[in-house]
């Protein structure tokens, strides 16, 4: 586990980082997601390539925390961001993207570090009757289903 | 394919390329033989800069110009986009029987298999009515069974049709209100519910202009701008008592026990409707129960997660190139949070105040 990398589950997936902070929408199902602080950090990583144990080691580099509960709380985040379908993991060795890492790594390091909040991965599921296959119960001769008066919008 | 929604079917590219080609074929042949029983009818539009022209066969569906009126246009020229409207009803022309299975009438209505880089094909369950763009020709049909269209396809014509050709054209519909003055505008996000129609038609009897309380589209060139799509506004019923000054102008009051409250814009304050805005920020409205009307600033990730899913779901075939959109279009902009007082007269005063602040700091916008 700890070698494994990821992939964003594209193109099901699509996300932006702003300022720091994650939105991230599955298209399949209609959910949508941000991340902020720790979490969008560890989003970065993994989008840039960072296999689970390099993701631990740089949060570890980056943020002032206990080593164990840093281990627990990537491990837990990642296997969230798989089951919600917003990554997948990457068959083979992979490699890291150290041209990109560095846009997500903090550029001064001089400063104290702050300190380690547990990621939380925000969910919201209130598009998800926009994506509801409406059923087909009468259909026409030519096969077209005929309208569904329910209100909408 | 531009979003997840079109899943690869078990037929090659090229056969599905040429179905879908001679299917739309088929569907504005069968057009051409309505218009001509029926006559032709044609209604010009400026939409975003550019020339749309709606050709009908009959008199059935014209009542869907309403909502664009007030972009209409005497201009003859060559459109950039012909849409050809026509029903089954009203022409005693039976729609073509649909070549595909049930199964393939995806979410969002978008149907397998007829959805190519060149052809656009989506189902609109309420009304029943098919849509198919052919993007290379910038010619589009519009079929409906019925011509007693439900009001929101009245209040937002041919959404989808839209939406997919402006995509070409860089410009994103967005489910957003907007309204503004002459130094510029602020794009209102949120899911349905949130205040956007409570919040653009409250600055009706102020000095704002409205361009918009649902559907809008969105600009890029050269700065942030906000283009009027349709001049409908929809209202729950009870927050259409909240105006008494509009509950007569309400187009459907006939049908409020099941239908929102209609209104159009244009046909009763047509000086207050703009067509194009500068957008200075984005504000996302918040029903808070207090009497006055705040704001408060919000992260540019947040205006971004009440803006992309709301008009993303909404549109068959939307996907990372709209969310794509949004974001570059957020990043230049300074957003807030709109705390809606129950007290609706400050609510254009609030805006006003933060349009006037904007501009006396000269934050880098388009003028």
């Amino acid at each position: 586990m700890n070698n494994q990398r990821f992939r964003v589950n594209t193109p099901t997936v699509t996300h932006e980082t702003i300022d720091g902070e994650a939105v991230i929408i599955n298209l399949d199902s209609g959910n949508y997601y941000s991340l902020i602080e720790v979490g969008s950090f560890i989003w970065g990583l993994v989008e840039k390539g960072s296999s689970a144990s390099e993701v631990q080691n740089l949060v570890l580099q980056t943020y002032q925390g206990d080593a164990n509960e840093v281990d627990r709380c990537v491990q837990e985040l990642l296997a969230q961001l798989q089951q919600e379908g917003l990554i997948v993991p990457v068959d083979g060795e992979g490699a890291l993207n150290l041209v990109q890492l560095n846009q997500v790594l903090p550029s001064n390091n001089n400063h104290e570090k702050p300190s380690f909040n547990p990621p939380l991965l925000n969910k919201y599921s209130d598009m998800q009757e926009l994506l509801l296959l409406d059923p087909i119960h009468d259909v026409d001769e030519a096969g077209w289903p005929k309208p569904n008066q329910d209100p909408q919008k | 394919m531009p979003t997840s929604q079109v899943v690869p079917s078990d037929i090659t590219g090229k056969e599905q390329a040429s179905r879908s080609v001679e299917y739309f074929q088929s569907l504005y042949e069968l057009f051409k033989s309505s218009q001509q029983v029926t006559g032709p009818i044609e209604r010009s539009y400026i939409i975003g800069g550019y020339l749309i022209r709606l050709s009908f066969a009959g008199e059935a569906l014209l009542s869907l110009t309403r909502a664009l009126e007030h972009l209409s246009t005497n201009d003859c020229s060559t459109p950039d986009l012909r849409i050809c409207l026509s029903d089954s009803e009203s022409t005693g022309q039976s729609m073509i029987p649909r070549p595909w299975e049930d199964g393939d009438f995806l979410a969002r209505g978008v149907i397998q298999g007829y959805n190519t880089e060149r052809i656009y094909t989506a189902f609109q369950h309420g009304s029943a009515a098919v849509s198919v763009l052919d993007k290379e020709r910038n010619l589009a049909v519009f079929w409906a069974p019925d011509p007693r269209l439900p009001y929101w396809e009245e209040g937002s014509p041919l959404r989808t049709i839209l939406y997919w050709w402006l995509l070409s054209q860089e410009l994103q519909l967005v489910h957003a209100a907007a309204v503004g003055n002459s130094t510029g505008g602020v794009l209102i996000g949120g899911k349905g519910g949130s205040g956007k129609s409570t919040t653009a038609l409250a600055c009706l009897e102020s000095n704002l202009s409205y361009v918009g309380d649902d559907y809008t589209l969105l600009g890029l060139d050269p700065g942030p701008v906000v283009h009027s799509l349709y001049n409908s506004a929809k209202l729950n019923n009870d927050h259409a008592q909240r105006f008494p000054a509009l509950l007569p102008k309400i187009a459907n009051t006939d049908r409020l026990t099941e239908e929102k409250a209609l209104l159009f814009v244009n046909e009763h304050y047509p000086a207050k409707v703009a067509t194009r805005l500068p957008i200075q920020a984005i504000l996302l409205p918040r029903v808070t129960g207090l009497v006055e009307t705040r704001l408060k600033r919000v992260s540019v990730a947040m205006a971004l997660a009440s803006l992309a899913p709301s008009t993303i779901f909404q549109l068959p075939r939307a996907g990372n190139e709209a969310f794509k959109f949004l974001a570059t279009f957020a990043r230049q902009l300074p957003c807030f949070s709109l705390e809606l007082g129950t007290d609706l007269s400050t609510i254009p005063s609030v805006i006003e105040g933060l349009l006037a602040q904007i501009d006396s700091d000269s934050l880098p916008q388009e003028k």
